[in-house]
């Protein structure tokens, strides 16, 4: 029974978010040859300094290289240069050397013969040239392959340690690596003294299992990796026969990846090559291109070979994913919209402040026209929606048409982000985030939370201190609402990953099991931040969440450490990267993480948090999904994310100041047409992207319009169980619900966040048939429009004419005035219902209300 | 809608004018314009009176054990063995005794004892590669099978051609899409979901008729005051969510117009007894559902057996609280599905419907093999069981084979990709056929070179 391998079992709690690594699983064209292509000239990644060489308009990258053994390599690339930006790949280059026999180029690789310096020089088909120095040295010294970044680089560019193959938990076929090689000591074990040793053969590498595994001469279930006489195979080979030695102290470590280009500038059809550097601790620099795995993140604008080829299929902004030795680096990519825009335009079009210039300076780059500012009424409606969740109130209408023109738009920011209508709205979105459901809190706790939030937003409680408060919260539920946090999350693994995916919008459960394959996270780093929270705990914990009085006391015991599992002690607490305390110091834990998390120097907090607030009025993050800020995960727009989030960080967390400048820019105020200059965009901003209103913001604008008001006596558990309930009193609007339990075929139909996980994707804003169904025939709509003060009994109440009833729907649902071909046409089928007066104001109500223009903020 | 067929029957309402406007510009935003569909349309994917093959897909969310169902290891040790033990059938297989229904009915369906996949071993990740056979990468969502085949066939009745009971899939643990959508093909492509439960006394589609106040006049002036307003859309810009949400209105009315659609959803149509022989209880219902679905022309149907893997006793039995143990799927899980799908299997034979409906029970993952200390099992991805009956496939065998304790293939390892081929191929869809893929690339209804699982079929 020695042979069987069982696994080691996955906690049950891998169930929470373990970012996949996005393989690349593609079809792509094996056939590409990236190798075709030759290059020339300097090397400089940057875009700046690449323009201090104008003139030159081919150029080899690396610019200079030094080999540093006679088993040393790297591969060039040519590319053009335009405007200062890498380019397409040049092929057909001719290469020269100034001294062969320091030297040689073969296929694009260069190759060292013996120690000295010369000069490359890339020739393309039109006599231009580009250069590069190599220095070479070594090539008499002994040469060692290293356990630790040679031989773990090939398993890794192999994939034999992906969690598919030998890297899962339980190994495969008794065979068992580190997950992408993350512990190198214990995949040397693994290697050598396992399986009776068989694995390494010193005195006949062929006959090591490593190799004649892969290579197919035993039968390998994981196919064949390794082609005997290949230069991986030989190093594996080499290594073995030189005593295959283990990873030493003194091994140099990687310290960063590096890519050549970092940034390009394409256009669609063009083939590049993302070169990848190794930079080590000792200095030294090693092209490992061919170790390196490459994924797309935009498969529709730039797609990746697994050699680092890369072809550029659309326009828009793209990058490569590059791994090599847990690290990620992006190499980007911008590929210009084939848009005939006028320089004058950018020129022209107003900026009011930085989120404008930034955002020119992108639409200029991908050749793509803004769109004009919108009109005063739809700005009106626009901001009010989406900074309240509300439309203008008739006395906000009259305030604001009663402003000067120019004063308007920043008249009506002010009310909005002073008004109690804000304060409701946003302590709904924050509760989305905080998880705020009474299928996981008692009835009073739902309360006290909401009201603990309710309460902050009002006093314009910044962010940071909101985060702190909730962090070191103690004492009783009641009276500190914000210690549910942790009643919600009962472990320190659950504290920890709540924690940083609600405010730093991180994903680290990979790291419980695991180092994180696409962040810098280690299995070690999580049990140190998760030991922060190992004395946390609270009278009144566990059991069914419906049951009890939810009555709770959160206190922090004296002592009590979270043991590591993969390791059988505690890590020393420490906040991800920060610097780790002693086991017996006796303050509040939380108390470290708090100031680590909240600094202005942690990178992914104010920018979580911008982040989210970006993306309530733009309709999408800057970086999306809004709750993942991976590294591996661009923004849009970097430079512009950076300047919010510093801006926040300046104005000490206060949101208020944010949405401030958002609702202020003219990048936020553009109409919502597009035009011919970037119709085919929906990422960059050059117009406002209209969507659907929320859920809860739907349901009473509808009761705004009509003067209705819904119901909300049921809180609807998930087993399909539901409860009555009176908090809510008659006139409570859905955004002012502290519970998504709360029962509403409505809400649950469009698509309402259920609050089960702390993701902004739970909630669902896709148009489906059962909405149309349920605004059609539906007991939501049908009843108000028939309810005694609704809007169609009031007109009749108080006998308006047809074209005050029109006008009136119009203004408060549509904050416009209908067209004349509107008012015609409606008031053509009200006649028809002759004296059935009543039914031909409720269906013109239904019409207006399910309409595109009122169900959608544009 | 602008299907890749003419479906002459299904303009009920306005004929072909602006949903085929709009749907063209949809294909046109993804790179497939008018010109292209012409040209597949003369192609020949237009329906044939040979057109009559439908599938049921049973997602068993959660994740079923391969080793207490239908891949019972009882030579191995106790900790991997299980509580459970294994019975025979009329087929060439064993399963496990809580299945006792299955075992009469074995010789309708084979199992393939080989299926895993590669990706993580979380719930979502394992719902997108089975129901599109494919891992999301590079920013690309793939479509589910049955929005490829509505895609390319279109629908056959008023009824939408792809149906999801009761309601679409909720969220996993991973924060991933689950695949139960359109994909890249466009919000268009998303299944119509039920949104109740059929087992209610009082079941009926939420709002599929309009109050009795709603006289035909009535709703065709609503219709038309509706349109003078959806006018002013082009006031702002027409994303493809507002386009569906309007055209949503045209499909909704000619669902509510329907008498085959009211029909089909009319559960109390169905004998007392047909009823309690498929189970009263949400899951059993859904089977009977769908069955009267595949009756009345829909030709896809996706039975979610539970809506999430949260506050619900579902197959993922990791043993601590909140979810049960191996011991506790005997009690509710086991009896629930055994009672359904074997009703359903039957149900559809005495019809004459199986040979045309491909029914499949597809899970995430399997378990891991070793019973975890709280009696539970985890989340295992390297080895699973998927079933299927009908639609062509020759019941009562098992294919491929898992090693001693179930953790891995032994023989035959069959990748999602090859399962959803083969439902493509029970439904007579080219697997060589292209779908207009992001940025204009055609797409393969599956990978370069994979197959369907062949020996079903022989």
């Amino acid at each position: 029974m020695s042979r069987m391998v069982i696994a080691k079992l996955l906690p049950a709690l891998l169930v929470v978010a373990c970012q996949i690594w996005m393989g690349n699983a593609l079809a792509r064209d094996p056939n590409r040859d990236v190798a075709t292509s030759d290059s020339s000239s300097t090397d400089k990644p940057r875009p700046e300094e690449i323009s201090a060489t104008v003139g030159a308009n081919i150029q080899v990258f690396p610019s200079e290289i030094k080999l540093r053994s006679r088993h040393a390599r790297q591969q060039l690339h040519v590319v053009r240069v335009r405007d200062g930006f890498a380019g397409e790949t040049v092929p057909g280059v001719r290469w020269t050397v100034s001294d062969p026999e320091i030297v040689q180029v073969q296929d694009s690789v260069l190759l060292p013969l013996q120690d000295g310096t010369a000069t490359v020089t890339a020739t393309d088909g039109d006599g231009k040239q580009a250069t590069l120095t190599v220095e070479v040295t070594g090539t008499q010294a002994k040469h060692q392959w290293s356990f630790r970044n040679d031989v773990q680089s090939i398993l890794a560019k192999q994939s034999c340690n992906m969690g598919a193959c030998h890297g899962a938990l339980a190994g495969k076929g008794g065979f068992r690596l580190s997950l992408r090689g993350y512990d190198s000591e214990a995949d040397f074990r693994s290697i050598t003294r396992e399986a009776r040793g068989r694995r390494v053969e010193l005195a006949d590498p062929g006959r090591s299992l490593i190799l004649a595994k892969p290579s197919g001469v035993l039968p390998h279930k994981g196919g064949l990796r390794l082609r005997e006489g290949d230069r991986d195979f030989q190093i594996i080979a080499d290594w073995i026969a030189s005593g295959a030695a283990g990873p030493r102290d003194d091994d140099r470590r990687l310290s960063h990846i590096k890519v050549l280009p970092e940034l390009s500038r394409l256009q669609p059809g063009d083939q590049t090559q993302v070169l990848v550097q190794a930079h080590y601790d000792d200095g030294s620099i090693d092209d490992v291109t061919h170790w390196a795995k490459f994924s797309a993140t935009d498969q529709s604008v730039a797609d990746v070979d697994e050699t680092g080829g890369v072809t550029i299929r659309g326009s828009g902004q793209a990058a490569v994913l590059v791994w090599f030795g847990s690290r990620v680096v992006l190499s980007k990519m911008v590929v210009p919209y084939d848009n005939e825009i006028d320089e004058a335009i950018y020129a022209a079009t107003p900026r009011r402040n930085f989120i404008d210039s930034l955002n020119l300076d992108q639409l200029r780059e991908l050749n793509l026209q803004p769109s004009p500012r919108c009109d005063d009424a739809t700005f009106l409606r626009r901001a009010s929606v989406d900074a309240t969740g509300r439309l203008p109130s008739i006395a906000v209408r009259e305030g604001y048409w009663a402003q000067a023109h120019h004063l308007r738009r920043d008249w009506l920011v002010e009310q909005l982000l002073s008004s109690e209508d804000y304060v409701d709205y946003w302590t709904y979105k924050w509760s989305d985030v905080l998880l705020i459901n009474g299928n996981r809190l008692r009835p009073a706790a739902v309360k006290s939370y909401y009201d603990w939030l309710h309460e902050s937003i009002r006093a314009g409680t910044p962010w940071d201190e909101l985060a702190r408060e909730i962090l070191t919260a103690t004492g009783d539920g009641e009276n500190n609402g914000a210690t549910h946090f942790y009643a919600l999350n009962q472990t320190p693994e659950d504290m920890t990953e709540n924690a940083c995916q609600a405010f730093m919008g991180l994903s680290i459960g990979c790291a419980k099991c695991h180092n994180h394959p696409l962040e810098r996270w280690t299995n070690d780093q999580y049990y140190a931040m998760a030991n922060l929270f190992s004395r946390v705990r609270a009278k009144g914990w566990g059991g069914d969440s419906r049951n009890g009085d939810g009555k709770r006391q959160l206190y922090l015991a004296t002592s009590g450490e979270l043991v590591q599992p993969n390791r059988g002690r505690p890590q020393r607490p420490a906040p991800l990267d920060g610097d780790p305390l002693e086991f017996d110091d006796p303050g509040d834990r939380r108390e470290v993480l708090a100031d680590w998390m909240v600094s202005p120097e942690n990178p992914y907090f104010a920018r979580a948090i911008t982040n989210r607030v970006w993306a309530n009025f733009f309709g999408r993050g800057l970086v999306e999904a809004v709750d993942d800020l991976r590294l591996s995960n661009p923004a849009t727009n970097e430079a512009l994310l950076d300047a919010a989030a510093k801006h926040l960080i300046d104005h000490r967390f206060n949101l208020k100041a944010l949405m401030r400048t958002i609702l202020q820019s003219e990048t936020y105020q553009r109409e919502s047409i597009s035009l011919p200059g970037n119709r085919d965009e929906n990422r960059f901003l050059s117009r406002y992207y209209p969507r659907r209103m929320m859920a809860e913001v739907l349901l009473d604008s509808i009761d705004s319009v009509l003067g209705t008001r819904t119901t909300f006596d049921k809180i609807a558990f998930s087993g399909g169980d539901a409860q009555k309930t009176d908090v809510y009193k008659a006139g409570t609007r859905a955004i002012e619900l502290y519970d998504s339990a709360v029962d509403s075929y409505f809400l649950k139909t469009f698509g309402r966040n259920p609050r089960e996980i702390t993701c902004e994707c739970e909630r669902d804003d896709e148009p489906s048939m059962v909405q149309a169904l349920h605004l059609s025939n539906g007991e939501t709509l049908n009843p108000k429009l028939l309810a005694e003060n609704s809007l169609p009994q009031t007109a009749i109440a108080e006998s308006w004419d047809d074209n005050t009833y029109i006008e009136t729907l119009f203004r408060t649902a549509l904050c416009r005035e209908p067209t004349e071909a509107e008012r015609t046409k409606l008031l053509g089928v009200l006649s028809e219902y002759e004296d059935d007066r009543a039914t031909a104001l409720q269906d013109l109500a239904w019409s207006v209300l399910t309409s595109t223009e009122f169900t959608f903020n544009h | 809608m602008l299907h890749l067929t003419s479906q002459a029957k299904a303009h009920t309402c306005n004929g072909a004018t602006r949903r085929d406007f709009l749907q063209a510009g949809t294909l046109g935003a993804i790179g497939f314009g008018l010109p292209q569909y012409l040209a597949a349309a003369e192609a020949g994917h237009t329906g044939t009176e040979a057109d009559r093959k439908s599938c049921i897909m049973i997602f068993n969310l959660g994740a079923p054990s391969q080793l207490d169902t239908f891949d019972m290891k009882p030579e191995a040790p106790a900790e991997v063995r299980g509580p459970f033990k294994p019975i025979a059938t009329n087929g060439d297989f064993q399963v496990s005794e809580i299945l006792p229904r299955h075992a009469r009915i074995a010789d309708k369906f084979s199992i393939v004892r080989s299926c895993y996949h590669t990706a993580a071993a979380v719930h979502d990740a394992g719902w997108q590669m089975l129901q599109t056979g494919r891992q999301f990468t590079g920013g690309v969502n793939y479509p589910h099978a049955g929005a490829v085949l509505e895609y390319i066939k279109g629908r056959r009745s008023d009824l939408p051609a792809h149906v999801v009971l009761p309601e679409k899939m909720g969220r996993g643990g991973g924060n991933l899409p689950n695949g139960q959508a359109g994909g890249f093909l466009g919000k268009a492509y998303d299944p119509f979901a039920l949104m109740a439960d059929p087992s209610k006394d009082n079941f009926k589609v939420p709002d599929l008729l309009p109050p009795s106040s709603l006289a035909d006049v009535r709703i065709d002036r609503r219709r038309r005051m509706r349109s003078a307003v959806e006018a002013g859309m082009r006031q702002f810009e027409t994303t493809e969510s507002a386009r569906m949400f309007d055209a949503n209105f045209d499909a909704a009315y000619r669902l509510m117009n329907s008498p085959t659609a009211r029909e089909a959803f009319d559960l109390c149509k169905e004998p007392k007894k047909v009823r309690e022989r498929y189970g009263m209880h949400r899951f059993g219902q859904c089977c009977l559902l769908a069955r009267r679905l595949v009756e009345a022309d829909v030709r896809f149907v996706t039975i979610n057996t539970f809506l999430t893997v949260f506050n619900e006793i579902t197959w993922d039995i990791h043993g601590s609280k909140p979810f049960t143990t191996i011991e506790g799927m005997k009690n509710i899980v086991a009896p629930m599905y055994d009672q359904a799908y074997s009703a359903l299997i039957e149900d559809l034979q005495d019809r004459g419907l199986l040979d045309d409906t491909l029914v499949c029970g597809l899970a995430e993952f399997g378990r891991t093999p070793k019973v975890n200390p709280a009696g539970g099992r985890d989340h295992w991805p390297q080895c699973f069981t998927c079933t299927f009956a009908g639609g062509g496939v020759q019941g009562g065998r098992a294919i491929g084979q898992s090693d001693a304790i179930g953790a891995v293939p032994a023989d035959r390892p069959t990748q999602p990709g090859e399962i959803i081929a083969t439902i493509f191929k029970a439904l007579d869809l080219d697997l060589h056929a292209e779908l207009p893929g992001p940025g204009g690339r055609p797409f393969p209804l599956v990978d370069f070179g994979v197959r369907e699982i062949k020996e079903l079929f022989v």
